[in-house]
């Protein structure tokens, strides 16, 4: 009874892992197909790989646009963690005023449909003559990524006992010092947790980018949209790029899986 | 060397008056043990002895110092948290460094001291480990050699074996003794279990209500309580209360209730000579001042066996006279029967040890 219930969580596991992964799998066979093999009926899974998709990617505009789309998301990510992690510090540790409405009041800006501000910002921008530059995009991420980590990140800084910090307080280091050296390391897996979310945020985001940017500041999704055109779609183009673009997220991942599984099974860290 | 000083302390946590304008000296090198219940203010007591909060008024002075205005790091105090407050990515070797990096000392100087605090903890072969890989008791060493290497002046402890099972507590204890004694440190101990107060402190402050209700050495506390909390507070089991009224028969003086009528010895009715007929009493008899007899005697009482709780050498007995419980406890060899369940027993208060009180102001009488 016992064997035949692991067996079927087991096999439902694989399942439910299959549903998500194949979509992945088509898409990196694709990339390394030949058009006449992508359009097969069938479709072929075993085939002769071919790199030309990914030569074709590189000599396109699509390097460049990766670039931009690294920048900006490295660049709002670094900035709301640090912003974020300081506020929810702030939140967490001292008393604050009205505290639980401005928590929510940040929180909201989270909310906030991107479609809604798409215009004011357009006008800002254009205003502050960011139209098509780095910082515009940079900026309108951290809104969202700042709100977003305030709010993980107070719930990761609750969970530091306070005695933790008296005993380096007494111990003779001042407020920040006890903040870098005691809060922040022992927050790390709830900081490896709001990073990712926040790459992925900045990194897949769309809206803001295609409004915001024409050509120099152009992120990757936006320009993958624009192979869709009218003579048709390049689907093993498309495919290349869009592994070449899953790359960061998955390296990054890895690099942090540890604290990552500790930040995502929340409170039970001891 | 530090003499530790609380002038008119003060603390409120929003309505609450956590401490209510207390005062206190903790002579240098001795070990105070505040002794109360949950919520009595001991804690927060400490707390801003440690800077943690702010008094809303009074000082503290160490050797004369005020450092009320102090922040934590300045004050030259090291605390050993309840929950020892050890940090899960550190190393013991990391925990004895990290308070020794803001004093700025050399690193040989901080090489020698984590030596030597490996020494006296007797912890050379765990240096490498983290917290989650030591036992309860063994964190607890750490919590106390983070606090010890910077040789502060004052040294604070907060319910420091609370987590610790009963066999490691006592252990511990007598370890905690030893190692204040050695290194002569004022010492403040904060606790509600006053068997650890009795064992440890040189000096006892039982608070109850934000109030410090009395202040003495261990022996005092427990022969002369101050009032009805103190008296009840300290001991196990607790001290038997017994409401009487004071008459006076053929001018000898006899407490009375509805289950007996005790004639005063001259020492213990001297003490009564200014109070007048009729005055409402409590009595106050430790357990261990109830000598259970299987025969009438002169002047006992008697009473039925209710509930018997044997201990290793001891035995604990509930007795009941009319509705009244009370407890006694008594040495198994020195009682010369053996008590059962429901037998007609004859007690009697050893006078020299009763207390009285005042029902009203709840104060000692004698």
């Amino acid at each position: 009874m016992k064997i035949l219930k692991r067996v079927l969580g087991v096999v439902l596991a694989l399942f439910v892992a299959a549903l998500f992964l194949f979509p992945l799998l088509w898409v990196v066979l694709a990339s390394f197909k030949t058009k006449l093999e992508l359009l097969a009926v069938p479709p072929v899974f075993i085939f002769q790989p071919t790199l030309q998709n990914y030569i074709n990617a590189f000599n396109s505009d699509f390097p460049m646009q990766v670039r931009n789309s690294l920048i900006i998301a490295i660049s709002s990510t670094v900035i709301s963690i640090i912003l974020g992690s300081l506020t929810a510090y702030g939140f967490s540790r001292y008393t604050i005023k009205n505290s639980d409405f401005l928590q929510f009041w940040i929180l909201s800006l989270r909310m906030l449909p991107a479609i809604a501000v798409v215009v004011p910002f357009y006008l800002v921008f254009r205003k502050l003559k960011l139209l098509d530059t780095h910082i515009a995009l940079i900026l309108a991420y951290c809104l969202t990524n700042t709100s977003f980590a305030v709010w993980v990140l107070k719930g990761f800084f609750d969970e530091i006992p306070l005695e933790l910090e008296e005993a380096a307080m007494l111990d003779g280091y001042s407020p920040p010092q006890v903040f870098l050296r005691v809060a922040l390391p022992l927050a790390r897996s709830g900081l490896a947790t709001t990073a990712i979310f926040c790459l992925i945020q900045s990194l897949n985001e769309f809206l803001l980018a295609v409004s915001l940017t024409t050509r120099v500041a152009e992120t990757a999704p936006v320009g993958l949209s624009k192979v869709q055109t009218l003579m048709g779609v390049d689907w093993g183009l498309l495919s290349a790029a869009s592994v070449i673009f899953m790359l960061p997220i998955v390296i990054f991942t890895i690099i942090v899986r540890n604290d990552l599984v500790r930040g995502m099974s929340f409170g039970r860290m001891k | 060397m530090a003499r530790l000083e609380l002038e008119q302390l003060d603390c409120w946590y929003g309505k609450t008056h956590a401490v209510d304008h207390i005062n206190l000296v903790v002579e240098d090198g001795e070990l105070c043990v505040l002794l109360g219940p949950s919520g009595c203010g001991k804690t927060s007591t400490l707390r801003m002895i440690a800077g943690f909060v702010r008094p809303a008024a009074g000082e503290v002075y160490l050797d004369g110092q005020s450092i009320s205005h102090l922040y934590p790091g300045d004050r030259n105090i090291a605390m050993v948290f309840q929950s020892y407050a050890l940090y899960p990515h550190k190393t013991v070797r990391e925990h004895f460094v990290f308070p020794l990096i803001p004093a700025k000392i050399s690193e040989q100087e901080i090489a020698r001291r984590v030596n030597e605090m490996a020494d006296f903890l007797d912890m050379h072969d765990l240096l490498d480990r983290y917290p989650g890989e030591l036992s309860a008791g063994q964190q607890q060493r750490v919590a106390i050699g983070r606090a010890l290497i910077r040789h502060p002046q004052l040294f604070l402890l907060d319910e420091p074996l609370n987590n610790l099972d009963e066999r490691l507590r006592v252990e511990m204890r007598a370890n905690l003794r030893k190692m204040q004694q050695d290194l002569q440190i004022t010492t403040v101990y904060v606790t509600h279990d006053q068997v650890e107060a009795q064992a440890l402190g040189d000096k006892i402050v039982v608070m109850d209500m934000g109030h410090i209700r009395q202040v003495g050495s261990p022996q005092e506390i427990y022969r002369h309580p101050n009032d009805l909390f103190v008296a009840g507070f300290i001991g196990t089991p607790p001290m038997n209360f017994i409401k009487c009224r004071l008459e006076r028969e053929e001018s000898q003086a006899v407490l009375r209730n509805t289950h007996f009528s005790l004639r005063m010895q001259a020492a213990l009715a001297a003490r009564t000579e200014s109070l007048v007929e009729g005055k409402e009493l409590i009595l106050g008899v430790r357990p261990e001042h109830i000598r259970v007899a299987s025969q009438p005697e002169e002047g006992a009482i008697p009473a039925e066996v209710y509930v018997l709780e044997p201990q290793s050498n001891e035995l604990i007995m509930a007795l009941k006279l009319g509705n009244l419980i009370i407890k006694a406890r008594d040495d198994k060899r020195e009682i010369g029967f053996r008590p059962n369940v429901g037998q007609q027993v004859w007690i009697k208060f050893l006078q020299d040890y009763v207390h009285l009180f005042d029902k009203s102001t709840e104060q000692c009488l004698t």
